[in-house]
This record gives structure tokens, sequence and C-alpha cells, in this order.
């Protein structure tokens, strides 16, 4: 993500440096390549043709219908799984970008200090470990708390969901202020404005660009989520993709087509706006 | 240190900010397979006992299993397979709420009672049963079907044309159904009996694969392993399609209701338990999922197309099915074993 964010950084290729060195002239380049994007969208464009399939095979084409969209937005279940993974969703982001932008500045805009490294590690724990770890050990955890306080609730979903978006919002957040110097926030500090108003003034409206980045991919990222969710979530929990993996042993119909596919169209625009937005502020 | 308590404030802020006092009254929370519950079933028993129900759905026994034995999961009913019940019993998950001693017992059929995983029904009741044997498509063969000998010594029509389950046991179990010798069989000499007669067979089965419907409906193989239940929806796809009920033996399986020890709604949940064993609620259950449930009567409130099916209704001469106990360590690893050749 961190690339994405600072490709500025990288001099465009000159045209007579074309050279063998240059992957892109590589033998079988095309080929690979053309290869990886079939194997990984040929599937995912298969699942969209058949949410269309008036039928309900999954493997037979007959018509072209929406019957399978209207079914979905029918069903009670699929009504109430949307619903529970928005309010997830946007909570975590929510906390976890604040979370996130919070480390951010205390890890870039300092002095460098004892420990910084070990910050970082522990700040992007969540990438490093397996899911199925933390989901276990949170799952123990969470089920230790309930049993001293007795408190139930989403909010434990919505817990360890802004725990583990937090690096993912971080990542653009700190990006964004490696590449933003201190002079502004110097001269600022020259006029004898306060810290708070540094921030206020300066430091944050430079940053929105990072922090809208570092938000969008929580949300995403929290829409996502499987594992943990699976073992975290209780009654009236469940979340949409909780709620597919749920239906696959009775067979799948083309209305679990159809979620996926509306599932895929919200994180494909929330990865656009990403982009956009990062491009524009460029 | 302060800091530290300031954040753990505002995490237990988060957590409270959505949670209420545990267990109010008036709700149930039942935690079952995905798609397997009939709304209807669910809406009739909110309304007859004015209680709020929520349900959830998990993919498989062992995920289900994994959350249940970290306790405060907040469900009060779930629904195990066979062995699962055993398992969840063994390590005291399951609360003993005595089925046998409620209103609606008496409509249990008898056969379902004293069963290996629940001897007398002191902590379940059947929610719905079926079958793994295999479909045939009668107009590609003509003989009688009845046989494993078709999967395992096929006739010329059907050579390269048979799909079996990618499932270890249900594989082996027919195999050493087969050749006649007794399940969970750690006998080396029969189990290397066992493995010439699968390696045998291989080069005529076309595939192994979960998906048997659409392989049937595709037409891409005449014979596949398969469940009582989507044998019965690939036929309605491709009527040729026959169910077969080998006089070898087949597998039978069980998916039970019980009550979890931690309960928040101990006794709407004990509702729940007597409200399925009533006939006309049974048929709801099997009307929407397409299994046979274990509760006499319930056939007058069945579909009539689940009654003259013949995956659900087995004919009187069918061999009895076999609900095949978990193995022991030693023999899973033998049949790891015999797998690991038959995949090569």
């Amino acid at each position: 993500m961190a690339e994405i964010s600072s490709t500025s950084a990288v001099p465009a290729p000159e045209e007579n440096v074309r050279s063998a060195l240059n992957l892109r002239w590589q033998p079988g380049f095309n080929q690979i390549a053309w290869m990886c994007i079939f194997f990984l969208y040929a599937p995912i464009a298969v699942l969209i043709a058949f949410s269309f399939n008036d039928n309900r095979s999954v493997v037979v084409w007959t018509d072209f219908s929406f019957r399978w969209y209207e079914a979905a937005f029918d069903n009670r279940g699929i009504r109430n799984a949307t619903l529970v993974s928005m309010q997830v969703a946007v909570v975590a982001t929510f906390f976890s970008t604040i979370f996130a932008t919070m480390a951010a500045l205390a890890t870039t805009r300092t002095e460098q200090y004892r420990g910084q490294v070990l910050a970082y590690a522990i700040i992007n724990q969540p990438l490093m470990i397996p899911e199925i770890v933390t989901a276990v050990a949170t799952l123990s955890f969470f089920s230790l708390i309930k049993q001293v306080t007795g408190l139930t609730g989403i909010g434990y979903l919505m817990l360890a969901h802004t725990v583990f978006c937090i690096p993912f919002a971080y990542m653009p957040i700190r990006a964004r202020l490696e590449d933003m110097t201190l002079t502004l926030e110097q001269a600022a500090t020259d006029l004898y404005a306060p810290p708070w108003q540094v921030f206020r003034r300066i430091t944050l409206p430079l940053l929105v660009p990072g922090v809208v980045a570092g938000a969008m991919l929580a949300f995403v990222v929290s829409l996502d989520d499987v594992i943990i969710t699976l073992l975290v979530a209780g009654p009236g929990e469940t979340t949409l993709p909780v709620y597919i993996l749920g239906q696959i042993r009775r067979g799948i119909t083309p209305e679990i087509n159809a979620v996926s596919t509306l599932l895929l169209g919200l994180s494909i625009l929330f990865v656009t706006l990403f982009f956009l937005y990062g491009k524009r502020r460029k | 240190m302060k800091r530290f308590v300031i954040g753990l404030m505002a995490a237990t802020a988060l957590v409270a900010v959505a949670a209420g006092p545990a267990a109010a009254d008036g709700k149930l929370n039942i935690y079952n397979w995905g798609n397997y519950t009939n709304p209807e079933l669910i809406k009739k028993f909110e309304e007859t006992y004015t209680v709020e129900v929520t349900l959830d759905d998990y993919d498989s026994n062992e995920i289900m299993l994994a959350k249940v034995r970290e306790g405060n999961t907040g469900y009060d009913i779930v629904v195990p397979g066979d062995y699962m019940i055993l398992v969840m019993i063994e390590q005291d998950l399951l609360a003993k709420v005595e089925p046998n001693k409620m209103e609606n017992f008496k409509n249990l059929d008898p056969k379902w009672v004293d069963v290996w995983w629940d001897n007398g029904r002191e902590y379940s009741v059947p929610w719905q049963w079926g079958t793994t044997s295999f479909t045939v498509d009668t107009e590609v063969y003509k003989g009688d079907i009845n046989t494993l000998a078709l999967m395992f010594d096929p006739p010329a029509e059907l050579q390269g044309r048979i799909n079996m389950l990618n499932d270890m046991n249900d594989v082996i179990n027919a195999g050493l159904r087969y050749l006649g010798y007794s399940r969970c069989n750690g006998n080396q000499d029969q189990l290397r009996e066992v493995t010439e007669l699968l390696l045998k067979a291989k080069p005529h089965w076309r595939t192994m694969d979960y998906a048997t419907i659409e392989k049937l409906t595709s037409r891409d193989v005449d014979l596949s392993q398969n469940w009582n239940g989507a044998a019965m929806r690939a036929r309605a796809d491709r009527p040729s399609l026959k169910y077969a009920y080998p006089k070898e033996g087949f597998t039978g399986w069980m998916d039970n209701v019980a009550v979890l020890k931690d309960a928040p709604n101990m006794e709407n949940a004990k509702l729940f338990v007597n409200f399925i064993m009533a006939p006309e609620n049974a048929a709801l259950i099997s009307n929407f999922a397409r299994y046979a449930n274990g509760v006499l009567g319930s056939d007058k409130f069945m579909d009539p197309e689940m009654l003259s099916a013949p995956e659900i209704v087995m004919p009187a001469d069918a061999p009895t099915p076999d609900f095949v106990k978990p193995c022991p360590q030693e023999v899973v690893e033998l049949y790891n074993k015999v797998w690991t050749r038959l995949k090569q």
C-alpha cells in the first residue's frame, strides 16, 4: 500500500535505456502476465456471468435475468448480514482510522527514539501473524472477558475488527506523513502557533488524503474478513462473507453469485475511489 | 500506566456501546447449518411463544465445536451431526435437558431413540437424517442398480462415467462394504485388499468431487456417489436418475438438536426442543431442506412430492442405513495411508 502513495518518487524510465534489464522485455513476460490475469479473473468473470442466469444451476446457461438479485434482496438472512457487515465496517473504520492516525503521528513526527522499530512491528503485527492464530486467540480472550463481565453484544466483533484494521489504515497515513516535510509545521511553530493549532491547521489538512485512503482500506478489509469474524461473532452477528460461507455445504444457488457480485462491486468501488482520490491529490 | 488505563477504558466503552446486559427474556439464539432452517418454522415458534429468535449459520461441525468449547457464545441451540453429539456430551458441553421426558417425545420414531450417540435421548432430538449412497442414470445402465459393483466393477457403459465423493470415509467405507468387511477396520490384510480394489476401480472413475448435483445435471457423469437430498434435487433436472440402495449397505447420518450447557435462554431452548417434535413442525423442517425427520405422523403435513420420493422413502427391502461411528486414531492413520495411495 505504501508504494501506491509514493510512486512519485520513482523516476519515469528513459526510452533509450529500454534494455535487457527492463523486465517488460524479458522473454515470456507477456504470456506469464496474461496467464496470471486470466487465472485470477476468469473465475470471478464466470461468477458474475452466472449471477444473471435465469436458472437454478451454476453451470448451465439458459437466459438473462435479475431474478437472483431479487431473491437476494428478499432474503432476510442476507439483509440482516448486510446490515451487520455495514455497522461493523463503519464503526471499525472510524475507530481504527483514529488510532492509526495517532500511531502514524507518534512514529513519524518525533525525534528517533529507542524502540521505534519495535513500535512499527507491534502496530503491523496483525499483518504478520496468521489470521487463524489471531482469531483463536481473540476467541478465547473474549470468552474470558464475557465470563468476568457478563457483557455480550456486537461490540466485541467491532473491537476485533478495529484492531485488525489498524495496520491497514496505518500504512497509507504513515506513507503520507513521510512524504510531508516538517518545514510548514516548523514555520507555524516559529509563528507561535500552539501544538494543537499546528496540527489542526497544518498537519491534518495535508494529511487528509492519507487518512481517507487508510479509512477506505480499513473499510474494505473489515467488509471482507471471514476467519476472525467466523470465530468471534455471537448470535445475530453474522456478516455477509460468513453468511455466504454457511450456504456452501447445501449447494450454491446463483443467489450467492448475486450477493458475491454486489460485494465485489462494493470492494471495487472503494478501491477505485481510493485510487482516484490519491491521484487527484497529487 | 495512566494512559494504559485510559486506553483500556476506551476499549471497554467501545464494547459497552453496543452491549446490553446478557440474556434478556423472550429470546432464543439458534446456531445451525447454513440454509437448513425453514423461516416458517422460526416464525411459527416466535408467534406461539412470543420469543424473538436469532438464527446464525455454520458450515462445519468443527467450527461450531471450536466456538462452543470456548464457552459464552450466547447460543442456546446447536444442531451437531451424530458423532459430534457424542464428542460434545463427552466434553460436557451439552445440557441434559431430557427430551425423553418432554410432552412431544411420544411422537419420536422409536428407532431413533436408542442411538449410539445419545442412548435414550437424554440430550438431543433428531433434526433431519439422510443417507450417502449413489445415483445412476437408468437410461445409460438398465440392469439392477442396487449393488456397489457398479462403482467398483463397473459394466462397460458406466466405465469412465463415474464420480466419487472426494471423501476418505465415504469411499473406503463403500469399499469395505463391497468386500463384506466391517467398518472402522484395523485389519491390515483386509485394508490391503480394499486398497487393491480401489486402485483397480480408479481408472473407471472420471472425477472425485463433492459437486455431485452439478456433475450429474451437466451430464459430465452417469453415476455419482451422492447424498439422498442432493440425489432428489439432481433428479428434478435429469429424471432418468435413480438413487440406489445397495444390498451391501450404505451410510446413514443424522443432525440432532441439542441445548448448550451455558445457554442464556435455557427455558426457551427446552420449548424449542419440544416444539420440533410435533409432527406438523417436523414436517416444516423437512419441506424446506428436503431430508427426512425422525417424527412419526409428520408425513401428513409434508409436501406430496417428498412422500413419493424414492430418495426419502426407503423401499421396504433396503438394508438399514449404517451410522458409522468415529474410528480410533490408529485406524484413521491406516485409512490415511490407503487414501494417499489412491490419490497418488
